[in-house]
């Protein structure tokens, strides 16, 4: 189970990832927290976040519109 | 903008679909809406994919292309506008936790994106430059911290800080041995004043307060006492010097007490040297004109038939050689008595006689106790001497003990070693016998202790003692190169221990007295005047001219002009100018028939130089400079 559940849906992007920002001080290492978007352009978002900040995808699913991504910090 | 474009659309749609138009208008209509839904979504994959070239469709489509392409654009800039601000807030944060080693990225398309990426890095590296200079100016300060303390420790005199309310702040090893505490329990906890003797109190808060006002005020160096932890008290020189910017001082602390001692002994061996001479000198003079004396008297007596004038000139011959026996005492105190004949003698055995034969006399609340190792000691010393001595000491300790008390004979073989030599300096290492007499008397203050080996010191009653009674004694025992110590305490009691050398050690002090005269020519170089007077008043004693000389150079001089007259040269080692070696190299060189011997202080080994130790007994010197002014080459 995640430590912590972001759900950023109806935000357009690039609102989500710039959310998650502002939260992930308050992360701690190691801490896994999942992530859900519809935002067409979330998948994309997400990738290039986690790249960026070397942070690892542990798992993306998609439930409808919905995209489900699961992170490790 | 996209959603009223597909509003509009679909309202164009429902007219079109009602005109006569072909099923591709409604297609490309349909593919219309679609992709303007989407792009309202935010989503720039859909494209219309139907071609036409009918005119205001082509427009419509070729709008919606365009329109396509502006939002992804935009899209794509808001993205990497997100993105890099994201990784520069991680970047900063990280930053602000601590982590230098992160660096923000300056490879953002977007113009701004990197320029901020850019200045994060240059204020960090501005700051890890400042971090890296403040840790520099630590790690030096840290150092010099470091350095101060190892020379604070290691300068091998006791050091303490003192804060101005008197509270000890600092000390070194060497202060903690001083006063007896560990540098824990002094620190902050010790005042300074708990040291001092009340009686220098006053003075040192003084001091302290003055220094304070200004350093000048008070001394910089001075001596005072300080009392350790088991209350003993000891004299020490004391440097203090304010710490710049504070209201702190710093003390450097010297032990004298033993310097101060071995001080005392020198100025009282010296003076007792000096009494020795004059003394010496008088009672010669006065046996002189005894004689005359006694022998005119005798010679009236002889004459004489009125039995009451017969009377009188025996009662002048009675006091003539009462006043002899006086001189004769005077005499062994300087030395100048013929050494009688000595025996070897077993002490062991002695001592238990003398015990038995004092018994008697002393009184019967005084018990004498006896403290005789097993084996039995000899020693070859003169018995009319030795009865001399121990009657002497041991009258002494009678009359200190008016109320009875124990008086002891104790008798022991000692080696004196090196360490015991650097606290008598003027004891030379040895095998010794010590005879001691202890009692359980009086005692003595430290005043009348510095005084009792003076001829005619006495704090008895006029009448009753002569003073000369120790003053014999030291005399004896200095004739046969021992020495005598006393240890005494106002109401305790008094012990005087003798230190005898055994016969190794003296061979060369029982010696016909006649075979030590001389009559060559002897140049004494020593820059002391006392030392220089010393030795040729000895010499001329004994028959040798003397010539002296304050220094090297000056005894060069008078070498040079005198090099037929003089035999001998007694050169002291240490003197200002040329030293005491290269002055006889120097004089070898003029003559290499004058003989040389060099004075030292202390015993030392020189190869190609005859030496003597100023301690040397006046015996042992004129034997060695007879036997070297006999020896053929
Ligand atoms: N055992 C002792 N206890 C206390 N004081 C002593 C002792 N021995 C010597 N003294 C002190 O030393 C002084 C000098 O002693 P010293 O034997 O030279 O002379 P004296 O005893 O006074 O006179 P004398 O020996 O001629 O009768 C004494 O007067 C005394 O004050
Ligand atoms: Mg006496």
């Amino acid at each position: 189970m995640a430590d912590r559940v972001l759900d950023y849906c109806g935000l357009k992007c690039p609102y989500p990832i710039l959310k998650l920002s502002s939260q992930y001080p308050n992360f701690k290492e190691g801490e896994i927290i999942e992530v859900i978007g519809d935002c067409p352009t979330f998948e994309k978002d997400i990738k290039a976040w986690c790249q960026k900040l070397g942070k690892t995808i542990i798992n993306m699913e998609k439930q409808g519109d919905k995209l489900k991504v699961t992170i490790r910090i | 903008m996209a959603k009223y474009l597909c509003g509009s659309l679909l309202n164009l749609h429902c007219s079109i679909e009602n005109c006569q138009h072909g099923e591709d208008f409604i297609k490309i209509l349909h593919q219309c809406i679609s992709v303007l839904e989407s792009l309202s979504k935010g989503d720039t994959s859909q494209k219309v994919t139907i071609f036409t070239d009918k005119g205001c469709l082509k427009k419509l489509v070729d709008t919606i292309h365009r329109l396509t392409e502006e939002v992804e654009e935009f899209l794509n800039l808001n993205h990497e506008l997100a993105i890099g601000i994201c990784e520069h807030f991680d970047v900063l944060r990280k930053l602000q936790q601590g982590d230098y080693s992160v660096r923000a990225s300056e490879d953002s398309p977007v113009e701004i994106v990197k320029m901020l990426g850019q200045l994060i890095n240059k204020q960090r590296d501005r700051f890890l430059d400042y971090i890296e200079r403040l840790k520099e100016q630590h790690a030096e300060i840290v150092h010099s911290y470091e350095q101060q303390n190892a020379i604070l420790s290691s300068v091998g005199v006791a050091i303490v800080v003192v804060d101005e309310d008197m509270t000890i702040e600092f000390v070194n090893k060497e202060l903690e041995d001083l006063v007896g505490y560990s540098k824990k329990e002094l620190e902050g906890k010790f005042k300074w004043t708990d040291f001092v003797p009340e009686e220098l109190l006053n003075t040192m808060i003084e001091y302290h307060k003055l220094r304070r006002i200004s350093p000048h005020l008070a001394p910089r160096q001075y001596e005072a006492k300080i009392k350790d932890r088991e209350g003993k008290i000891k004299d020490v020189l004391i440097n203090v010097a304010m710490i710049p910017y504070t209201k702190k001082s710093i003390a450097s602390i010297i032990d004298i007490s033993e310097r101060k001692k071995i001080q005392e002994q020198l100025i009282h061996s010296h003076k007792m040297q000096a009494l020795g001479l004059l003394s010496g000198r008088v009672a010669h003079e006065f046996n002189n004109i005894l004689s005359g004396i006694l022998g005119f008297a005798n010679l009236i007596e002889e004459k004489i038939e009125d039995s009451l004038i017969k009377n009188y000139s025996r009662k002048i011959i009675e006091a003539g050689e009462r006043a002899r026996d006086l001189a004769k005492n005077l005499l062994t105190f300087s030395r100048k008595e013929a050494v009688g004949e000595s025996k070897k003698i077993n002490l062991s055995r002695y001592l238990l006689e003398f015990a038995e034969f004092i018994r008697p006399i002393i009184g019967r609340d005084i018990q004498v106790k006896l403290k005789i190792p097993e084996d039995e000691i000899s020693y070859r010393i003169d018995p009319s001497h030795l009865e001399v001595i121990l009657m002497n000491l041991v009258t002494n300790a009678r009359d200190a003990m008016p109320d009875g008390g124990t008086l002891t004979l104790g008798l022991k073989d000692v080696n004196l070693d090196m360490d015991y030599y650097y606290t008598h300096p003027l004891v030379k290492p040895g095998h010794y016998v010590a005879i001691c007499v202890t009692d359980t008397g009086i005692g003595m203050d430290k005043e009348t202790k510095e005084r009792i080996f003076e001829p005619f010191f006495t704090t008895k009653p006029k009448g009753k003692g002569t003073g000369l009674g120790l003053s014999t004694v030291f005399g004896l025992i200095k004739g046969y190169g021992g020495h005598i110590h006393v240890y005494s305490e106002p109401g305790k009691g008094t012990t005087f221990k003798i230190y005898l050398p055994h016969e190794e050690k003296r061979d060369t002090l029982i010696i016909d007295r006649k075979a030590l005269k001389g009559d060559e020519t002897i140049l004494v170089v020593d820059d002391d005047e006392q030392i220089r007077r010393y030795f040729s008043a000895i010499l001329k004693d004994f028959g040798y001219s003397v010539i002296e000389a304050s220094d090297g150079f000056e005894a060069v001089n008078i070498v040079e002009d005198n090099k037929e007259l003089i035999s001998l040269c007694l050169v002291d080692l240490v003197m200002p100018g040329i030293s005491g070696i290269e002055t006889v190299k120097q004089i070898r060189k003029i003559s290499d028939k004058i003989k040389t011997i060099i004075m030292s202080g202390h015993p030392i080994d020189l190869k190609e130089f005859e030496s003597i130790e100023k301690t040397i007994s006046a015996d042992e010197l004129l034997y060695k400079i007879r036997n070297m002014l006999d020896k053929k080459e």
